[in-house]
């Protein structure tokens, strides 16, 4: 009971701080009332990502906002932790505050589709972002990063940095996770063309720098002449390239990892990485909140439910160019 | 009576009439010592296996490489052996060592205080003793829970493990402090020497866990502290009525375990000249792994450093000798569970030997009774 009063508070709290925030810098937002599909821009957009505490995940959420409320809509964030409950929750209380569009990077392919159906028949539009959900026709718009596209265009850039050959460790993210899988076959589609190159090590570091870190020095005792590191993401290549610099060997093994995170880029700016796919969660954020925009509009998107978007790969060439989790023009 | 024989310093005269008692039994003496010293059998039985399927396993880099990864272990598994040791548990270990790196990164890359329009740059050892007091303050807490407020250690502890991540995460906004090298112009250079030095070719992690395990090892065995300890884990209520200062002793245990956490948390941040908010998970589970294979009781009153050490090290050994023999990650996590099994299933048959032998010697010889537990 205590707990639920306490929650409450928060909630309402929450809400007028969020609608303050945006009321103050917003603009027009609100007025409309009680219009549905009205042909005009205005009402509250709901936001709901997994942990903030991710870089990745705040860039995506900091950028849905920033463009909802350029389009003159109200905002609300939240988070739902990756628990399929408290995205549930998230989504009821969208509902009930008549939000006019929710933009959603989901708790779990299937777990999510129940409270998607539920916001659908409500009237509230969804539209999922950087992940997707095992059932078409439910959500406004699927948008997510092609992986697998962005992966294979980082082993390029591997093989290129290893024109010699030579031997390689792999990397590889939390066995549950799917892009974890992803990445790794999109790596060894492209490693498998060069017959040079050869595998002396593929393991797990669970995404975590410090795991990566400890299994690299210990690789390195085995395989002194490790040529290249690829990593499934950029934290552990991060790892990597702590282990890899403390042995001293830094100029003679080539790191690649993926996700675009800020520490990486500036490692490729200081030499140490070779290079790193960047997820343009920024630009995916942008293009779900303009077509929930021009839904609430016209009635329509105007673009296919699935909609998958190239990443890029960074290097020494445009680490310049780099803002967090997207690339200037 | 319990309290001060599980005490087990004060043991020489215990030990007299125990092996007069043993020299009719000689024979049965020879499984008490196999299991006495299985942890090490355990160690060196792997060492063998590993270096027989793997030439590089057996290098002297691969072994200070390896010692170097146990070192993280065995610090934290120090402090925590001096919870265990009280019968209490410490699960914000793993969260204190994201913790103490994050106050480090913070400090490090400049704190900057608003009120004043300043940016302060700390040299870098103000900042290890800010980190190192920041673990032990998170200790503190823990172990005023514990003692003023009969929160259950367990409890108190998990409630401190999310409360510590939570901090971590808040201080750092999320992200991880890069770059923790320093600047020459700023005076704060030197913080990669902790973890990623050497000193005689040796890295200084390892040091730091000798130096530990010697101060922890003497405070357990000389001083009325250590024996205090003892005393609390075994029996508290008789420890209370004999004059132990049960509630300092508890509360200084658990400012122990987070001193350590933050040490190794200083340690292994300085190794990657990053601080991650997130590292450390799952730390805590290792720790009490360590402690366990060690030969300590959960219940309290019964462990020592050494037993913990080698407990370290039988755990690092294997969860990088897997990796080298390069046996799949699935393997080496569930490989990892069965040796914590077999670890206290053994140490539960040492028991019951040793009941059973203490009591064959309370009937054969009206002496005292009193074999003290392996304490040594």
């Amino acid at each position: 009971m205590k707990r639920q009063i306490l929650a409450a508070t928060v909630a309402v709290i929450t809400i007028v701080g969020l609608a303050g925030c945006s009321g103050s810098s917003g603009g027009s937002g609100g007025s409309g009332g009680s219009g549905e599909s009205s042909g005009e821009a205005g009402g509250l957009i709901s936001i709901i990502t997994p942990a903030q505490e991710n870089p990745f995940f705040k860039a995506e959420a900091d950028a849905a906002k920033a463009e909802a409320e350029k389009l003159g809509y109200e905002t609300s964030v939240a988070s739902h932790d990756d628990d399929p409950n408290k995205q549930s929750e998230l989504i009821d209380s969208a509902i009930s505050k008549g939000a006019k569009a929710i933009i959603l990077d989901n708790a779990g392919a299937d777990a999510s589709i129940g409270p998607i159906k539920k916001a659908e028949e409500a009237g509230v539009p969804v539209f999922l972002i950087d992940r997707e959900i095992n059932e078409n026709g439910i959500a406004k718009a699927q948008i997510v990063a092609n992986n697998a596209q962005g992966a294979a265009a980082v082993a390029e850039s591997f093989v290129a940095a290893l024109p010699e050959g030579g031997k390689y460790i792999e990397l590889t993210g939390k066995e549950s996770d799917t892009n974890a899988g992803v990445r790794s076959e999109a790596y060894a589609s492209v490693i498998s063309q060069y017959p040079n190159l050869v595998s002396a090590a593929k393991e797990t570091a669970n995404w975590s720098q410090d795991e990566a870190f400890q299994k690299v020095e210990t690789l390195l005792q085995r395989d002194p002449n490790v040529q290249g590191i690829i990593a499934g993401n950029d934290t552990m290549a991060l790892g990597a390239v702590a282990a890899v610099e403390s042995a001293g060997l830094l100029d003679k093994i080539k790191i690649v990892g993926f996700d675009g995170s800020p520490d990486a880029v500036q490692a490729i700016k200081d030499g140490k990485l070779v290079a790193t796919g960047l997820q343009p969660a920024v630009l995916i954020s942008q293009l779900a909140v303009q077509q929930a925009d021009k839904f609430i509009r016209t009635g329509e998107t105007g673009e296919e439910e699935k909609q998958s978007i190239d990443c890029v790969v960074i290097d020494a060439a445009n680490a310049e160019k780099y803002t967090s989790f997207a690339l200037e023009d | 009576m319990t309290a001060t024989t599980t005490g087990a310093r004060p043991s020489t005269n215990g030990r007299g009439p125990g092996d007069k008692g043993g020299t009719a039994k000689r024979e049965i003496d020879y499984l008490g010592i196999l299991l006495e010293g299985r942890a090490f059998i355990a160690l060196i039985v792997l060492i063998i296996i590993f270096a027989l399927l793997s030439d590089s396993f057996l290098t002297f880099n691969n072994l200070l490489t390896m010692t170097k990864h146990v070192a993280y272990n065995a610090i934290l598994a120090i402090g925590m052996l001096f919870v265990i040791l009280k019968g209490g548990i410490d699960l914000s270990v793993g969260s204190t060592v994201g913790l103490s790196g994050v106050i480090a990164g913070v400090l490090l890359q400049g704190w900057q205080i608003d009120a004043f329009g300043v940016v302060i740059y700390p040299p870098v050892w103000v900042v290890v003793l800010c980190s190192l007091a920041v673990g032990t303050l998170v200790g503190y807490v823990n172990g005023l829970l514990v003692t003023k407020f009969s929160v259950a250690p367990f409890i108190a502890t998990l409630g401190m493990l999310y409360v510590a991540r939570g901090a971590a995460l808040l201080i750092s906004n999320g992200s991880t402090y890069p770059r923790l090298g320093g600047d020459p112009e700023l005076g704060n250079t030197g913080f990669g020497i902790i973890g990623g030095g050497r000193l005689f070719g040796i890295p200084t992690a390892i040091w730091i866990m000798v130096v530990f395990a010697l101060v922890a090892a003497f405070v357990l065995k000389n001083t009325p502290f250590g024996r205090w300890v003892y005393s609390t884990g075994g029996n508290e209520r008789a420890a209370e009525l004999s004059g132990v200062p049960v509630r300092r002793v508890k509360l200084r245990v658990y400012m122990i375990s987070g001193f350590c956490a933050a040490t190794t948390g200083l340690i292994i941040s300085s190794e990657l000249t990053s601080a991650a908010p997130q590292l450390g998970e799952s730390f805590e589970l290792n720790a009490i792994a360590a402690v366990v294979i060690g030969g300590a009781a959960l219940t309290g009153g019964r462990g020592n450093v050494r037993g913990v050490l080698i407990g370290a090290f039988v755990i690092g050994f294997l969860s990088d000798g897997l990796v080298i023999v390069g046996v799949s990650t699935f393997w080496q996590i569930a490989i990892k569970g069965a040796v914590i099994i077999l670890a206290v299933m053994l140490d539960q048959a040492q028991q019951r030997i040793k009941r059973s032998k203490n009591a064959a010697l309370a009937a054969s010889s009206h002496s005292e009774p009193t074999t003290t537990p392996s304490t040594s």
